[in-house]
This record gives C-alpha cells, sequence and structure tokens, in this order.
C-alpha cells in the first residue's frame, strides 16, 4: 500500500530584481528573487552593458537570489567575456547553497572567483 | 512527438496530463506552475521540487529557442505523469529536432568560457532520467522520489 499523499510547501518563485551600486572602480550588482528563463536576458544586458564601461571589477551579489538557470549564467559569463576584454573580472559573491550546487556542477567555480560575502570579493586580490 | 507520449500513455491513461501553450517565454511558465503544484501536492520534497523547476527551465527554453526557433506561431507541447514514485514529464516542440551527441561538455576547460549549451547537462545531472525521442523534438524527464 502506498503512504498517503502529505503535500509539501510549494517552491516560491520570487520575482525577479537587481541594482548596481558604485564602489570606486568597481561595482555591485545585487541580485534578488528568482533569475527564470524570462528573465535572463535583462541580467545579460544588465552586466554586458556595465562591462563595457571602465569597471575593473564587477562583484555579482548572489546572497538574495534563490534561483537560476542556465541562461542567467550564460549571461554572467556574456559579462565576464567583456569585462575580460577590458582587463576586468567577474565575482560572485555569497551563493546560497543550492546556487554554490550549480556552479561547482557547471565548473563555474573554477572560472569566477567564488567569496562568501560581497565585502571579501571586493578585497580579494 | 507523440512517440515517448505513448508509452507513458498507453501505461495509465487516466493519470497523463497535457498542456500546450503557445512559442513565448510568459505562456512557457504555465507548464511548470501546474507541474510544481502538483509536486508539491504529492508531497515531493524542496530538493526535488528545485530540480523539476530547473529541468522545466532548461526543457522550455530549450524548445522555445533551439526547437522552436523563438516563432510566436508555433507551441509547446508538455505531458506530466506524477505519482508518489515518480515524476515524468515530456516536453516536445514543434522544430526539426537535433542530436543531443552534438552538443559538447560545457564543463571541459575549452567550452567552460562559453555562454550556451549548460541546459542538457543540469537537467541530466540533476533528474534520473534525460532521453530524447522524436528526432530530438521531445524531451522524457524522469525523477524518482527517493528518501533524502
Amino acid at each position: 500500500m502506498q503512504p498517503p499523499r502529505i503535500p509539501s510547501k510549494p517552491l516560491v518563485e520570487t520575482p525577479f530584481s537587481y541594482d548596481v551600486e558604485r564602489r570606486g572602480d568597481a561595482a555591485v550588482v545585487h541580485l534578488s528573487g528568482s533569475c527564470t528563463m524570462g528573465e535572463s536576458a535583462r541580467l545579460t544586458e544588465t552586466l554586458v552593458s556595465l562591462a563595457s564601461e571602465p569597471v575593473k571589477l564587477i562583484v555579482v551579489d548572489m546572497a538574495c537570489l534563490d534561483f537560476i538557470e542556465s541562461t542567467g549564467l550564460g549571461g554572467i559569463i556574456a559579462g565576464h567575456l567583456r569585462c575580460r576584454r577590458n582587463q576586468g573580472e567577474v565575482r560572485l559573491a555569497g551563493p546560497v547553497p543550492s546556487i554554490c550546487h550549480l556552479l561547482e556542477l557547471t565548473r563555474l567555480n573554477q572560472l569566477f572567483r567564488v567569496t562568501k560575502t560581497v565585502e571579501e570579493a571586493l578585497r580579494a586580490n | 512527438m507523440a512517440g515517448a507520449f505513448r508509452r507513458v500513455k498507453d501505461r495509465r491513461l487516466s493519470e497523463v496530463k497535457q498542456i500546450t501553450v503557445p512559442n513565448d517565454l510568459a505562456a512557457a511558465k504555465r507548464p511548470e506552475e501546474l507541474i510544481l503544484g502538483e509536486v508539491a501536492r504529492c508531497g515531493y520534497s524542496q530538493n526535488i521540487a528545485f530540480a523539476i523547476k530547473l529541468a522545466l527551465e532548461e526543457a522550455m527554453t530549450n524548445a522555445f529557442r533551439h526547437g522552436n526557433k523563438c516563432d510566436p506561431a508555433k507551441n509547446i507541447h508538455v505531458r506530466y505523469d506524477i505519482t508518489n514514485e515518480k515524476i515524468e514529464i515530456e516536453v516536445c516542440d514543434e522544430g526539426e529536432g537535433f542530436s543531443p551527441d552534438t552538443v559538447p561538455d560545457p564543463t571541459l576547460p575549452e567550452y567552460i568560457d562559453r555562454p550556451h549549451g549548460r541546459g542538457i547537462m543540469l537537467m541530466r545531472a540533476y533528474l534520473d532520467e534525460v532521453s530524447y525521442h522524436c528526432n530530438g523534438t521531445a524531451v522524457r524527464l524522469v525523477k524518482i522520489n527517493r528518501q533524502e
């Protein structure tokens, strides 16, 4: 006999948003919510546009990001490629465990420097 | 389109659900909402729900972008069967198909900084079965309900 079905808490999708904070010649992009298939183009545009400026370091703050799919990850890579062209760097800060796991699976943790906090990312040489 | 669906349908016709949505990213969220609602009602864990959400986002994006080539005149067809034991989903596009074997491993050093090509790899990493049918226009996704 099958055990009774006990409903679990639905996976909540929170609205995606971001804002850009300038820190000297660095920029911190604070991401929040769920970066789903309909939102990743916005993330890509923002990061590529920012990376086209004379910014030496872009820190992507993932502490409040609860979901990202491969197109969103691709947007971060697109920003990284543009930034590298200008001798800049993209770093990732504070990913939650589920996104850490995603970064490990894709080995993007080897492409990007991943730190626990934004401040650590800004300080790291 | 019906190839891999038929196997599921023949076994338990009454539990297979189907939805067809237009080929746009907003409409593509509807099957995900329905399936995740059903996943929660069946008591699956948050980790499994995350895996299903990720796999659906990848499969729907691939159908929209690579299969249907962003053509708004086309549709995406989704069938799903969710029981206490497992979740089976099939996503079909109306494109010309492709061979998943030609997609390179995105974790290899030479491909690691390519912005695209991680969807199939992620589906395979999070699910128990990912198989392509009908010349690559249909992807079948299976997640087994294991104790965590």
